[in-house]
């Protein structure tokens, strides 16, 4: 199952999508500032808190999967010498301290990605990031989810049609040619088309964009946020 | 009730086009992190993100293909799914792959610097088969780089260790990545620039 956003009601997706990136980036920064068994074991209450306020659970997790291979590794690779005394216990435990770190972390990134549609993500880059590229970036991070499915799908068919007309037999290389040449050339058609439809429908530097206002529920989010952020400079400090 | 108005500031045709082309260049990057296939060298199997990289330098240039990469980075961390095995959030950012992720713009400029020597793009198909295999060469040595230097702050590893699980696996592959992307260039199937 993929992690994505999940409408819904719950205390996170009634949040300003401002105050849930502070968080975000209160937390990453605490995370990386107190990289101990101590300070690791309050923010995974506060990544599973996250979570919880996001109406999430374990299955949202399932799609970092693919971070687990490395982050179970790390520490064994670290811990490993070669000749005496093979292992090193203590240089595994610091890696393992960082693997841990970057799990909550993702644990915190799930709770964002499930509470906060695209609309409010584009909102909150038009108005954290200043002129121009904020609107620019805006626009291209929304037209990138739209996309996305289109052209995953394009790339899927044509592998799957390779496959059809016994693609199998070639060599890798020539596969990945003949499947990321269908994919290009197709991306490349939408462009085209969206570009002159972009042009055609006025499309703007000052676009009308959805409301975002801070409510009373963002209070103790902005305050948990800058409170991470706070003690993250006061460790580094 | 009052009525407001306001002037409407209309993009230019060409950064409309521009725009388009990126946003779709960093979808497609993006898709490729769902197609894999077997690696005949490795037991890790191949996505294409890379590729995508090395493409966007080619046929967006040295200046909008790292605007691609900066939207797919940017649309990832956002929540749409296109990093590693379809994940998403700022956390990746912060993650494993840190240094991967931050580089793909930076690589894209370089491609694009080297294989169009400015910011006026010309056909890369014009381009010699060593300035695209150069190119492509160099840009892999800048992801990597960042790779190998983000797994040694984010996961507190030495070097050694950090090429260990992040380059010895997926290095091979680069060179099927590299080979296919001359090929895209050279079999005249994109008329793009």
């Amino acid at each position: 199952m993929t992690l994505s956003y999940v409408p819904g009601d719950s205390l996170a997706h009634r949040l300003d999508s401002r105050s849930k990136l502070l968080v975000q980036v209160g937390f990453a920064a605490a995370a990386y500032a107190y990289t101990t068994p101590r300070g690791l074991a309050l923010l995974t209450l506060v990544a599973g808190g996250c979570l919880w306020a996001a109406g999430g659970g374990a299955r949202d997790l399932w799609g970092y999967r693919f971070a687990l291979p490395v982050l179970l590794v790390a520490p064994i690779v670290a811990g490993a010498t070669l000749g005496d005394p093979w292992f090193r216990v203590g240089r595994a435990g610091d890696t393992a301290l960082a693997s841990y770190r970057v799990a909550v972390v993702l644990v915190v990134a799930a709770a964002y990605v499930r509470s906060t549609p695209v609309r409010d993500s584009r909102a909150a880059i038009r108005r954290v990031v200043p002129g121009r590229a904020g609107v620019f970036l805006g626009v291209g991070v929304a037209l990138v989810f739209r996309f996305l499915p289109l052209v995953r799908h394009d790339l899927l068919a044509a592998r799957t049609a390779i496959g059809a007309r016994g693609g199998g037999e070639r060599p890798v290389r020539e596969r990945i040619r003949l499947v990321a040449t269908a994919g290009l050339s197709r991306a490349f058609a939408r462009a085209d088309r969206l570009g002159i439809a972009l042009s055609a429908r006025c499309f703007a530097w000052n676009p009308t964009l959805p409301r975002l206002a801070f409510g009373r529920a963002d209070a103790p989010a902005l305050a948990l946020g800058s409170g991470l952020l706070a003690a993250a400079a006061a460790a580094i400090v | 009730m009052s009525t407001r108005t306001e002037s409407v500031d209309l993009v230019g045709d060409e950064a409309a086009v521009n725009l388009a082309r990126a946003a779709l260049f960093a979808a497609l990057v993006g898709a490729f992190a769902y197609v894999s296939f077997p690696n005949p060298v490795s037991p890790v199997s191949v996505t294409l993100q890379v590729l995508g990289v090395f493409l966007a330098g080619i046929y967006l240039g040295p200046l909008w293909g790292p605007i691609a990469l900066v939207l797919y980075v940017a649309a990832g961390a956002l929540g749409a799914p296109v990093f590693e095995g379809a994940s998403a959030g700022v956390g990746v950012l912060v993650g494993q792959s840190a240094g991967y992720l931050w580089s793909y713009p930076l690589a894209a400029g370089v491609v694009g610097a080297v294989v169009h020597r400015s910011t006026t793009l010309r056909d890369p198909a014009s381009a010699g088969l060593a300035t695209l295999v150069g190119a492509m060469v160099l840009g892999t040595v800048v992801i990597y780089a960042a790779g190998v230097a983000g797994l040694v702050v984010v996961l507190s590893l030495g070097p050694v260790e950090a090429v260990t699980v992040g380059a010895v696996a997926f290095l091979p592959a680069e060179g099927l990545k590299i080979a296919a992307a001359v090929g895209i260039v050279r079999s005249d199937a994109i008329a793009a620039a």
